[in-house]
């Protein structure tokens, strides 16, 4: 199964799922299919909308199900200006997020979605933030964290902490045809293992999704190495192989810039019968016997 | 107006998109036109007796149909401290630093929700709120994440509530690698982010030339409940009567 369809379905239950998107692709369409994905199992399903209109998140949503999603306002007055929304994005705080849930339904573990991360980080300390995120996770009202992050809003190493935190982590990016955007999930299990796929994806208007997979590029298949290469010597009109005896002569053979031990004894030692310097100083030479080198330390 | 730029983007004074949050944005080059274009379709779609080809903005000033806040020219008094009065409350954030543009928000949420009732009683119809331009707040001291605050809240009032539509303007400058701290090319992201659809004008890459002014291109972002993302170049031309606009490599110089 393909993997992004399997995370969708929630097979591995529980956990933070990040969909991160650019401004190239935007990745609300798929929040918009886990959100349907979470109703049609049966899940509660909490949306803090702080960027979305309503209507524009549940548009397209199964109708049956519709009203298991409950839509924290927080569009269109996220930051409390106008005092109209019933969530503020100041209060993005385990107490109160946990109050919330407790305050809607029975306890029942629930799924949370986050429209969007990029707003909350604007508004809070990223270290705050994260540990808001763990207590969530561990807090036992909540099953599941989906949010979304636009990723080219931030500093990359803001984006790396959001994303050490996911249990899973989708980046969508557009496709080279209008149809489709090809998404990269990274899943880690409990167990530790990491499972990455690049996958096609479109979604449909009743918020489904389509995913199909990637074909692998054809240029990096491996062909296998000759085990064992030719002998480029075999089959020459001329010889081109060694003796034992010229292979020795050859070994012998003193190349003329090594700096042997033969060489090196031989400059040593002046031969006699070579020339000598014979100097005159003249009378406005400063003529000195001492040898300039003496006061060196060599 | 220029009756081009109505055909790609398939809309007319009597009958456009409301709700839209259109993003005009330039680099190295003057997207200005854009803005007048809007101007006088927006008008011309308010007041259907405008004849010929000039729409007076006194008039529309006069009538309550356009208002106008001259950010500018008020914000020297704002800083120099003197004039304190109720005028000048939405340039309060140039007096305490760091401080949000609730302020300012809050100006234009009363202008757009006072224009439904015009001096006669006639409404105006949705309100269209016009930003030129936005990346002067960031040389102001604004941060980027307090701007797209007061967009977001814009676009909230304006577009979801109002039904009515937004154009904004912003300067953006080279894109630059260590650029992606705070910035316009930051803002421009986060507004794209945001709205339904983003033109941006830029120089042509392969230098100056006198029949090709520039290219435009035209981001479809997404609709009320569709996700279109489609993209297209065009190339234009400024002259003094108005704009024209014509698919790469069709201008009347090289054909």
């Amino acid at each position: 199964m393909l993997l992004l369809s399997c995370v969708l379905q929630g097979a591995e239950a529980g956990g933070f799922i990040l969909i991160q998107d650019t401004v190239k692709c935007t990745g609300r369409g798929l929040l918009k299919c886990f959100i349907n994905a979470a109703l049609k199992r049966g899940e509660d399903v909490h949306v803090l909308g702080f960027e979305s209109p309503e209507t524009e998140v549940c548009a397209g949503l199964d109708r049956s199900c519709v009203q298991k999603l409950h839509f924290h306002k927080g569009f269109p007055d996220p930051l409390g200006w106008t005092r109209r929304s019933s969530f503020t994005v100041e209060r993005f705080a385990s107490q109160h997020i946990t109050q919330l849930i407790k305050d809607t339904q029975q306890a029942k573990a629930s799924v949370l979605v986050v429209d969007s991360l990029s707003l909350v980080l604007r508004h809070h300390d990223p270290l705050v933030f994260c540990q808001t995120l763990q207590e969530l996770r561990k807090g036992g009202v909540i099953k599941t964290i989906i949010g979304l992050l636009h990723s080219d809003l931030h500093q990359q190493g803001i984006v790396g902490i959001v994303c050490y935190l996911a249990s899973t982590v989708i980046s969508v990016a557009p496709a080279n045809n209008e149809r489709h955007s090809v998404a990269k999930t990274t899943r880690r299990t409990k167990s530790g293992k990491v499972m990455q796929e690049e996958e096609y994806f479109s979604v449909c208007k009743d918020a489904t999704l389509s995913v199909q997979a990637k074909p692998r590029q054809p240029g990096h298949v491996q062909k296998e190495r000759d085990v064992s290469e030719a002998d480029p010597t075999s089959n020459l009109t001329f010889n081109l192989r060694l003796s034992e005896e010229e292979r020795k002569a050859k070994e012998k053979v003193a190349l003329p810039f090594v700096f042997s031990q033969e060489k090196k004894s031989a400059l040593l030692k002046p031969t006699p019968g070579s020339g000598r310097i014979v100097y005159e100083p003249d009378d406005n030479d400063d003529f000195d016997e001492e040898d300039p080198d003496d006061d060196l330390d060599v | 107006m220029f009756p081009e730029l109505n055909s790609i983007l398939n809309s007319t004074p009597d009958s456009f998109k409301s709700s839209d949050f259109i993003l005009v944005s330039d680099r190295r080059a003057d997207a200005s036109f854009l803005i007048h274009h809007h101007l006088s379709f927006y008008l011309r779609g308010l007041d259907h007796n405008v004849s010929g080809q000039g729409v007076s903005l006194a008039q529309a000033r006069e009538k309550g149909q356009l208002v106008f806040l001259e950010g500018l020219k008020n914000s020297i008094g704002v800083i120099l401290q003197e004039d304190t009065s109720q005028e000048t409350q939405p340039l309060s954030y140039l007096r305490t630093p760091g401080a949000g543009l609730e302020g300012l928000f809050r100006f234009v949420e009363r202008s757009v929700r006072q224009s439904g009732d015009g001096d006669a009683g006639e409404s105006w119809g949705p309100p269209v709120l016009l930003i030129d331009d936005l990346s002067v707040l960031l040389s102001l001291g604004v941060s980027v994440g307090a701007i797209l605050d007061f967009t977001l809240y814009c676009q909230a009032t304006v577009c979801s509530e109002l039904q009515g539509n937004m154009v904004i303007l912003v300067r953006c400058e080279e894109e630059d690698a260590d650029d992606d701290e705070e910035g316009s090319n930051l803002l421009r992201r986060g507004l794209v982010h945001q709205c339904n659809l983003a033109l941006h004008v830029e120089g042509l890459p392969t230098g100056y030339c006198r029949d090709i002014h520039g290219q435009m291109e035209v981001w479809w972002r997404q609709g009320e409940e569709t996700i279109y993302n489609q993209r297209k170049i065009f190339h234009f031309k400024v002259h003094d009567k108005g704009a024209s606009f014509f698919a790469r490599g069709t201008s009347s110089a090289v054909l």
